[in-house]
């Protein structure tokens, strides 16, 4: 390393030719949210409606998936699944890594996406809800006409975290040998000696993905806020942290990636 | 092939052996990063010209960044600026002799920083303003109302969120491997590959890592009950 | 002792203040009376530079800062020359009530702890919150979390203090408690300036009443003269909307 002088014309080069990678990248990112919110909300349920052992599992899965590093589940998976599976006799070792990243990846998520859930509905004023059911609504009508709607407008920035968080973290998949950007990012170095150069770009590719995202969750968020007056619409824009902590004190523990590193 | 239930308990004794370097690379991260935290939060809240957008772009770029990118830059750049300067310099140090585990704390302590900025900030504005007016109102200087009023309660409010903090650091601090430092993690690697059985030895690295996540979320608990004792209210 | 002079204080094209002037002699009881969003908060802000004013010179016991261009140690010196309570207490939350009292003699006046401690059970007794000198203010009710305010105030042994509202955020039955703390200093010859809603209070205990609208002195004078014959229709106005709930009577 550095044998050769900084060059910033190979940041832009190295861009570019990060970006045909940037499709898996995507593709783990969005395939393990969408499987995320299916499992988180399989997960959240048990808890929410207080059932017996089966909250228990559930609690037990969040802790889990919460308590070790990401890096860790995704040797665990890909070492274990094969092994587990081996022993009611089906072979899955020529299964591509992919799937098994994107297994962790779900799970992790499901993780963090039951909390979201959780934490969103606790949210909801209890006020609403009384007076829904006042004014002759039924449980399910004050469900999904009262407390839906604004429990996932209130999941927007813990969502938006959580997806942002999950796109960093695909960054480890490199290590079960996926070409995602960093896989490719660390290949392009190897070969160029060019570490310095790379790694700021695939930092600068990371950063512009977030950004866009970001974006397109305000974007969503100021849809959902419509009911609320301008000045608050533009004081939550500003505000995007201190927001969470007043409006969400109450489920202030959501684990929001965006508070894990 | 069948689980071996023998070889995680082998594996865990190996892996306690390292347990300090994971929790030395937490610690002296959150502890700088901190430090590099309420620094970027006051710069940012008294809007100090030019550092507070500084401050700003760098909280923009860590946030929206990868760790790993952050070691990896720190890990391939800081050389290469160290010995220019140098050589420039005449010094006669060089980055040869910084320890692995140096970029691992610099690097972190960086990427802490950005988010405990953050942190903090939030702490320091869910403070009411009436708490520091009060302290001027009885002639306390800034610096005394900060840190004798502002900061211990925002600490207080912020106490679950450095909780988060600490164990998404120590999460985090799995990717020394890609450095060369061997950590719980990267020891379990070597424990795995060396004995051909990989369940076994993250298995047993899984239990270490929860089980220091639940310690460290128990003793925040506890500091929060502790230290929340003022809010505990009573009459209205 | 206290004197004003031309003070100015505007938010942004906002005008709050318009010019006032104002002199309060030694253990002089000053009340300022006004509508909400009259300034007079502002005002009584504007004296412990808990707000800038735009203009003007505030002069507190012989120190005088001239508000163009203060320094930080010129505001923190009037600062000390005053004390403030609060409309909502504003006591330290992470503080016992005793530890409110403290703080500033042993932090900012440097009194010996142990000195310091006396003298603030000896205020919190005379507020009559002597047995809760441990209790958080989130233990204590509005009332005697004002209490302690006051107590805070007294123990820095100001040349004046300031009373900002301090019985509008209470409950009706526990604005007595507060009145009858401050009425028991105001005879102490203590000075202070009050803003408040308390018609009948404001006629009682001070010696001045001050009608503040619109970001100006509108009148002034003796209680008797301002109560009972105002000169000005906008005083006029304004006190007739007291009149007919007898929070004010003639």
């Amino acid at each position: 390393m550095g044998q050769h002088p900084f060059d910033i014309s190979y940041v832009f080069e190295y861009f570019v030719k990060l970006l045909p990678s940037l499709k898996i990248t995507l593709l783990i990112v969005f395939s393990s949210i969408l499987i995320g919110v299916v499992v988180g909300l399989l997960v959240a349920l048990p808890r929410l409606y207080q059932i017996p052992v089966l909250k228990r599992f559930s609690q037990i899965y969040v802790s889990f998936f919460r308590g070790t590093p990401i890096l860790i589940q995704l040797f665990l998976f890909y070492y274990g699944v094969p092994e587990v599976l081996k022993i009611i006799g089906l072979d899955i070792s020529k299964t591509s890594a992919l799937y098994f990243v994107i297994l962790t990846y779900s799970l992790h998520s499901g993780a963090y996406i039951s909390e979201m859930i959780r934490g969103a509905i606790t949210a909801v004023n209890l006020g609403q809800v009384e007076a829904a059911y006042a004014m002759g609504m039924n449980g399910y009508q004050a469900f999904s006409r009262i407390v839906l709607p604004q429990a996932i407008a209130i999941s927007i920035p813990v969502f938006a975290n959580l997806v942002i968080g999950n796109l960093k973290d695909t960054s480890l998949a490199f290590s079960l040998g996926i070409m995602e950007m960093t896989g490719t990012a660390r290949t392009i170095g190897a070969l160029s000696q060019r570490f310095v150069e790379i790694y700021i770009s695939l930092a600068l590719l990371y950063l512009l993905i977030s950004f866009v995202l970001q974006k397109l969750f305000v974007y969503v968020e100021r849809r959902l806020h419509r009911h609320e007056s301008d000045t608050m619409a533009t004081q939550r824009e500003h505000s995007g942290r201190r927001r969470l902590f007043h409006k969400f004190e109450s489920i202030s523990d959501i684990p929001s990636k965006e508070a894990r590193l | 092939m069948k689980i071996d239930l023998q070889f995680i308990w082998t594996a865990l004794i190996e892996l306690l052996s390292v347990v300090p370097t994971t929790l030395a690379i937490t610690a002296v991260s959150m502890l700088c990063g901190l430090a590099i935290g309420i620094v970027v939060a006051l710069i940012r809240r008294y809007r100090v010209p030019v550092l507070n957008s500084v401050a700003a772009s760098y909280v923009t770029f860590i946030r929206g960044t990868p760790m790993l990118t952050h070691l990896l830059i720190i890990y391939f750049g800081l050389p290469v600026i160290i010995d220019s300067l140098a050589v420039q310099f005449g010094w006669s140090f060089r980055s040869v002799s910084i320890p692995m585990i140096g970029f691992a704390y610099i690097s972190f302590s960086i990427t802490a920083g950005a988010y405990l900025s953050e942190v903090v900030r939030s702490g320091l504005q869910a403070v009411e303003k009436g708490q520091l007016e009060a302290a001027y109102s009885i002639g306390m200087t800034t610096r005394q109302a900060m840190g004798r009023i502002v900061f211990p309660q925002a600490f207080a409010i912020i106490l679950p969120s450095l909780s988060n903090s600490t164990i998404s650091m120590l999460h985090g601090s799995t990717l020394v491997f890609t450095v060369s430092v061997v950590d719980i993690n990267a020891k379990s690697q070597i424990i795995a590959s060396s004995n051909w059985k990989f369940f076994e030895a993250y298995i047993a690295a899984a239990i270490i890592y929860w089980g220091i996540t639940i310690l460290i979320e128990r003793l925040s608990a506890l500091l929060e009950k502790r230290i929340n004792i003022y809010n505990r209210g009573g009459v209205t | 002792m206290i004197k004003l002079t031309q003070i100015k204080k505007s938010y942004g094209r906002h005008q709050v203040l318009k010019g006032i002037d104002l002199s309060v002699e030694q253990g002089e009881v000053v009340a300022i009376l006004g509508p909400s969003g009259s300034g007079k908060t502002t005002l009584l802000r504007c004296m412990n530079y808990l707000e800038r004013p735009s203009e003007g010179e505030i002069t507190i016991d012989g120190f005088t800062v001239n508000c163009k261009r203060p320094s930080k140690s010129d505001i923190h010196a009037l600062r000390k020359k005053s004390a403030m309570v609060f409309q909502q207490y504003n006591l330290f939350r992470h503080k016992t009530a005793l530890e409110n009292v403290m703080e500033g003699l042993v932090i900012v006046q440097k009194v010996p702890k142990e000195q310091a401690r006396k003298q603030s059970i000896e205020l919190l007794e005379k507020v009559g919150l002597g047995n809760k000198l441990d209790s958080y203010p989130s233990q204590l009710s509005g009332g005697q979390q004002q209490r302690v305010g006051i107590a805070r105030a007294l123990a820095l042994n100001p040349k004046v203090i300031l009373f900002d509202e301090p019985t509008s955020s209470l409950d009706p039955e526990l604005v007595g408690e507060v009145l009858a703390v401050i009425r028991k200093i105001a005879k102490e010859g203590i000075t202070m300036i009050i803003v408040t809603h308390e018609m009948g209070f404001a006629q009682e205990v001070a010696g001045h009443v001050i009608f503040i609208d619109d970001g100006t002195i509108v009148e002034s004078g003796t209680p008797d003269e301002l109560f009972n014959s105002p000169k000005e229709e906008r005083t006029k106005q304004f006190l007739k909307r007291f009149t007919p709930d007898g929070t004010y009577s003639i």
